[in-house]
């Protein structure tokens, strides 16, 4: 199946996905006119650094920079893309202008999800987030975040590591959801042993009372801090496409090639994709790259292309523990220890699930990644 | 042109040895190796992508 010649491709979004989609493009044989569009006025830069050395590190705030790219696109930065024309084929952007385009990469991610409209209300999703935190945590003595994900609980470490006093405020088990019991015990262990406050709740909400914001908990109990983040999760920026029809629940499922018709792909944190477990949306770095890996070639190659093999891989640093991971979540059970033993020392760990397939996890211990993806798939 | 790696900052993530495992390699305690020293131009695309693909910019190319 074709979709026409291919002279012109508009990439919409430049993150990790887009900057991927574009180099992949020119290493299958694209030599067109190539155009990437980014909302941000800077480079596309590494995510996942920035709940993690960026909030830690001294004076370096590098730790987040890619490498110059090679693509050779007329990069748009600082443009919005705000809507699509699927039969016309342009993508409209927010200074009035349009993009024809012969194929396009929909890759513009996803925000963070928040739980007011409040302006005390901070998130960290983006450089500008990173950067503003780092520079108010120093002068800031308590903080309160809200959400007991990996994220929150990167942030939550970053924000005593800088001497705040941090409240974590979780619904459930902070990472209980992500990593199972046992590790979640693990890592609750490290953080209460680092000073964190944990309040579990069924449902957090923010208000503003007498010029403060506040957390109000279940029933009531309120939670008072200078600083008030939170980490509930992301939304994908879909918005621009409701016109489309391809995002009919906000996340736009496309097939294993990362395609939702010949001429369109759509990779990141806002494709839900086929996977083993059906279709689901995985909103890590290692899948950014890989969905737009395979959805550059089968735009340029069509199906002829290899399809999407996703097997996750994902990591977290956080209360002087570094974990990484291979596999579907979640981690149900117990693990069975291939090294190491229970306690929080370093370790390697699987977990199995039903269909023979697992997950294998490296906890303080330094190993090859290709061996922890083998530990993976092969039953114990 | 050749690939540098900055030790303090790799983390073992063995991105860049899946991107370009001709060029690298994880050892057994998760070291990165690099397999090559000099990069020819027949290799730079590889090089450039696992140099990208690193989420901690332990990679670049000099």
């Amino acid at each position: 199946m074709s979709g026409g010649a291919i002279n012109r491709v508009v990439v919409v979004g430049n993150g990790i996905a887009g900057l991927t989609a574009a180099d992949t493009l020119r290493e299958a044989g694209f030599d067109g006119e190539l155009t990437i569009v980014g909302d941000e006025p800077r480079p596309a830069y590494s995510r996942p650094a920035l709940s993690k050395a960026l909030l830690l590190d001294g004076d370096d705030v590098s730790s987040h920079e890619l490498p110059p790219t090679g693509h050779g696109a007329t990069e748009l930065l600082g443009v919005r893309a705000t809507a699509l024309d699927l039969d016309r084929r342009l993508v409209s952007l927010d200074d009035g202008t349009a993009l024809p385009y012969d194929r396009v990469v929909l890759a513009t991610g996803s925000r963070a999800r928040r739980l007011s409209s409040l302006s005390e209300e901070l998130t960290l999703r983006g450089l500008d987030d990173a950067l503003s935190l780092r520079g108010r945590l120093a002068a800031t003595p308590s903080v309160i975040v809200v959400g007991g994900g990996p994220l929150g609980m990167e942030i939550a470490s970053g924000c005593l590591a800088a001497g705040c006093q941090v409240t974590l405020v979780s619904q459930g088990v902070p990472l209980i959801v992500q990593l199972g019991p046992h590790l979640a015990g693990v890592f609750v262990r490290a953080a209460l042993d680092q000073g964190l406050t944990i309040v579990e709740t069924g449902s957090a909400r923010l208000e503003r009372r007498e010029g403060s914001a506040r957390v109000v908990l279940d029933e009531g109990a309120v939670r008072e801090a200078e600083m008030i983040i939170t980490a509930v999760g992301d939304v994908p920026n879909t918005e621009w496409l409701a016109d489309t029809g391809l995002a009919p629940q906000g996340v736009i499922p496309v097939d294993s090639h990362g395609l939702v018709r010949p001429d369109v792909a759509a990779v990141g944190d806002l494709a839900a994709f086929p996977t083993p477990y059906g279709l689901r949306r995985i909103p890590l770095w290692s899948s950014a790259i890989e969905q737009a890996k395979v959805a550059a070639r089968a735009l340029v190659h069509g199906h002829d292309a290899p399809p999407l093999r996703f097997q996750p891989y994902f990591w977290t640093e956080q209360f002087g523990l570094s974990l990484k991971a291979v596999g579907y979540l979640p981690l149900e059970g117990e693990p069975t220890y291939i090294e190491g033993e229970p306690g929080g020392g370093p370790a390697l760990m699987r977990w199995s699930h039903d269909d023979g397939a697992g997950v294998a996890a490296a906890l303080n211990y330094r190993v090859a990644i290709p061996r922890l993806r083998r530990m993976s798939q092969a039953a114990a | 042109m050749r690939i540098v790696v900055d030790r303090p900052r790799c983390e073992g993530h063995g991105l860049c040895e899946e991107a370009a495992p001709r060029l690298m390699h994880l050892d057994d305690d998760g070291e990165l190796v690099l397999d090559r020293e000099e990069i020819d131009e027949a290799d730079a695309a590889l090089a450039n992508a696992a140099v990208r693909v690193c989420p901690v910019a332990a990679l670049r190319i000099a």
